[in-house]
């Protein structure tokens, strides 16, 4: 599996993960999340799984399981964390705790090491049987709201370390805290290269015509990626440059408020025919994959972001981002370098409308983007990083690591 | 092509980050962390600059957030000056940093805040090295895999090195296994704050190719 890797990933992180693999092989590593489908994390995971057990690592990929209230709670603490006001009762509090004592009980929490993703299984750590347990963070908690974060800190704390994707998010917890960004698979179903039939046939699906430009943005129906704005900016690029907009996303389990979203983005795009807002079911990497390798430009207008991969994914695509600076963005996007960072929804309008004019420069920006995604975001690079981290706990108090 | 008895070894290092909980929004809350922080958050920000790859502005972080995002350029500029590799330990580097930013704020106005989410945000590495699999025994194998590993292995041999041995391996290399002094002067003659890893690549595989084909033309005079 590691192999299909040679060529596309830079060669040293290919032969780093051999080494620490040979140091780690036959231990176990456990993952735990809330959500199987849907959203950055469960894509990862699926990939990244099946790579570490061709290293030889004893890996597992568990999923809490929770009701609709366990959710709706859970997607408050989550819009909390990146600074939205939710009140969050004890009451609350303590049903979050009761579902993740009742997923203990079913889940089988011995492994050497540990990685709990995100808050909603966060209060697990009061179950550990052994092994280095690690906190990994997914969300912007860079302004958080100071009682949430308070709260569930103190389930964080007890961890060994924890995991942040950008410096600007870690909190000071008194554990080591780790910054690993996180990454795209080059060889999955949705950055895997594609025939002009292929994406020909996405396009047919979905009636979409090749007759103009596209702008596109894929991500959840979320307020926080504000489709709203990608609305606006695209009715001044309109009055400019005859294009065409799609919105795509697919729904997430752990995330009730997306039918409500989706419903306010329809209203708002009203019947304008060159508006494709696509609902797409679970698993449409392909279709998500052919949209982005057609599309002229592509945005990620996000207000709030925990890293925004699908900024990665359409580099990788040799697509520039327009991308809002917020979490992981810039980070992806290299301001008139890869893509550009906006601040607005007149920025947004204005940049896409200079891709548009611009094929030459959107060319070589794609062509930047590719490489940076090449040598920074790819999933080698992150398993990498995850097996340096746990190797670097078991040989605490070093800072020079010789392999 | 002679062979020699101690062939160069490849290795690379990868660095794995880590944040201090340490941050700064103006240039006094920066002067104020960088007299305190960890002797590995200096290190990170200065000499490991190298590593992250990019091709910036300036020479260090500091330089570079103080240019950026507090729009300090005077002080950038004296920044930017500072060389690590002319400390004989992070203190001494350490008390440099603070002298430049106590003579800036008493000659010039304190600049502004940085814009919020444009923090400084110290951190500091693990560093794991590991060999590469590629060994060179004479310099005709250098070239080829000069020009073929990672720039991680170039920023290892080149910039890491110099905390080691206070000379960059390739140098070395060239002058006590080789007994090729003129190249090792060539190498050791480039301003290693002014290039990116990639041109440094570029630089030397010129400067090996040229000895090289210097050697072939001797042997085929012989």
């Amino acid at each position: 599996m590691i192999s299909q890797y040679s060529g596309i990933s830079p060669k040293g992180d290919l032969i780093l993960l051999q080494r620490i693999g040979e140091k780690l092989k036959g231990r176990s590593f456990l993952h735990i999340n809330s959500t199987r489908a849907g959203g950055g994390v469960a894509e990862i995971l699926h990939r990244m799984i099946p790579i570490l057990k061709d290293l030889g690592i004893d890996a597992r990929w568990e999923v809490i399981e929770g009701d609709e209230r366990f959710f709706d709670i859970t997607k408050k603490i989550h819009n909390s964390l990146q600074g939205n006001f939710e009140n969050i009762t004890e009451d609350m509090w303590q049903y979050h705790y009761e579902v993740n004592r009742r997923n203990a009980e079913r889940l089988n929490l011995d492994a050497d090491a540990v990685l709990i993703h995100d808050p909603q299984p966060a209060p697990l750590i009061e179950f550990r049987k052994s092994g280095k347990w690690i906190w990994r963070c997914h969300i912007d908690v860079s302004n958080p709201i100071k009682e949430v974060c308070d709260y569930l800190r103190r389930y964080c704390e007890r961890y060994d370390s924890a995991i942040f994707s950008i410096a600007k998010f870690a909190r000071a917890m008194g554990i080591d805290e780790f910054i690993i960004p996180p990454s795209i698979d080059p060889i999955s179903e949705k950055n895997r290269e594609l025939t002009d039939e292929e994406i020909q046939e996405t396009l047919n699906k979905f009636q979409i015509t090749k007759d103009r430009p596209i702008i596109l943005q894929v991500s959840r129906f979320d307020r926080f990626k504000d489709p709203i704005g990608v609305i606006k900016a695209y009715r001044i690029v309109k009055k400019y440059n005859d294009c065409i907009l799609v919105l795509a996303g697919s729904p997430a389990t752990d995330d009730p408020e997306g039918e409500v979203v989706l419903n306010e983005v329809k209203e708002y795009a009203a019947d304008d025919p060159d508006i494709h807002v696509l609902l797409l079911p679970p698993f449409s990497d392909k279709d998500i994959n052919a949209l982005q390798r057609r599309a002229t430009v592509i945005i990620q207008k996000s207000i709030r972001e925990g890293f925004g991969l699908t900024v990665s994914e359409s580099l990788w695509k040799g697509k520039p981002v327009i991308g809002g600076a917020t979490g992981g963005i810039p980070l992806q996007i290299v301001h008139g370098v890869t893509g550009f960072l906006v601040h607005s929804v007149e920025g947004a309008a204005f940049r896409v409308r200079q891709l548009l004019n611009n094929p030459e420069m959107t060319k070589r920006m794609g062509e930047k983007g590719r490489e940076h995604v090449r040598k920074n975001f790819l999933i080698t690079r992150q398993i990498r990083d995850y097996l340096s981290v746990w190797y670097a706990m078991e040989n605490k108090g070093e800072s020079v690591l010789e392999l | 092509m002679a062979e020699v008895m101690e062939p160069f070894e490849f290795k690379q290092c990868v660095s794995i980050l880590k944040s201090t909980g340490k941050m700064a929004k103006s240039l006094r809350e920066l002067r104020g962390v960088i007299a305190v922080v960890s002797d590995e958050s200096i290190f990170h920000h200065t000499y490991q600059y190298f590593l992250k790859g990019h091709i910036l502005e300036y020479t260090n972080d500091f330089a570079q957030w103080a240019g950026e995002s507090l729009e300090g350029r005077a002080l950038s500029e004296h920044l930017s000056n500072i060389d690590p590799y002319a400390f004989k330990n992070i203190d001494e580097l350490r008390q440099e940093l603070l002298n430049v930013i106590d003579s800036y704020l008493k000659s010039f106005p304190e600049p502004r805040e940085a814009m919020p989410g444009d923090e400084f945000y110290f951190n500091e590495t693990i560093t794991l090295t590991f060999p590469v699999g590629i060994r060179a025994k004479n310099l005709a194998e250098f070239l080829i895999a000069v020009k073929y590993i990672d720039a991680g292995a170039i920023y290892y041999h080149f910039y890491e090195a110099r905390i080691r041995l206070g000379v960059d391996d390739f140098s070395k290399w060239f002058e006590d296994s080789l007994g090729k002094k003129d190249l090792a002067e060539r190498i050791m003659a480039i301003d290693p704050f002014m290039h990116s890893i990639e041109g440094i690549r570029e630089y030397i595989a010129e400067a090996v190719d040229e000895e090289v084909k210097k050697d072939m033309g001797e042997i085929i005079q012989l």
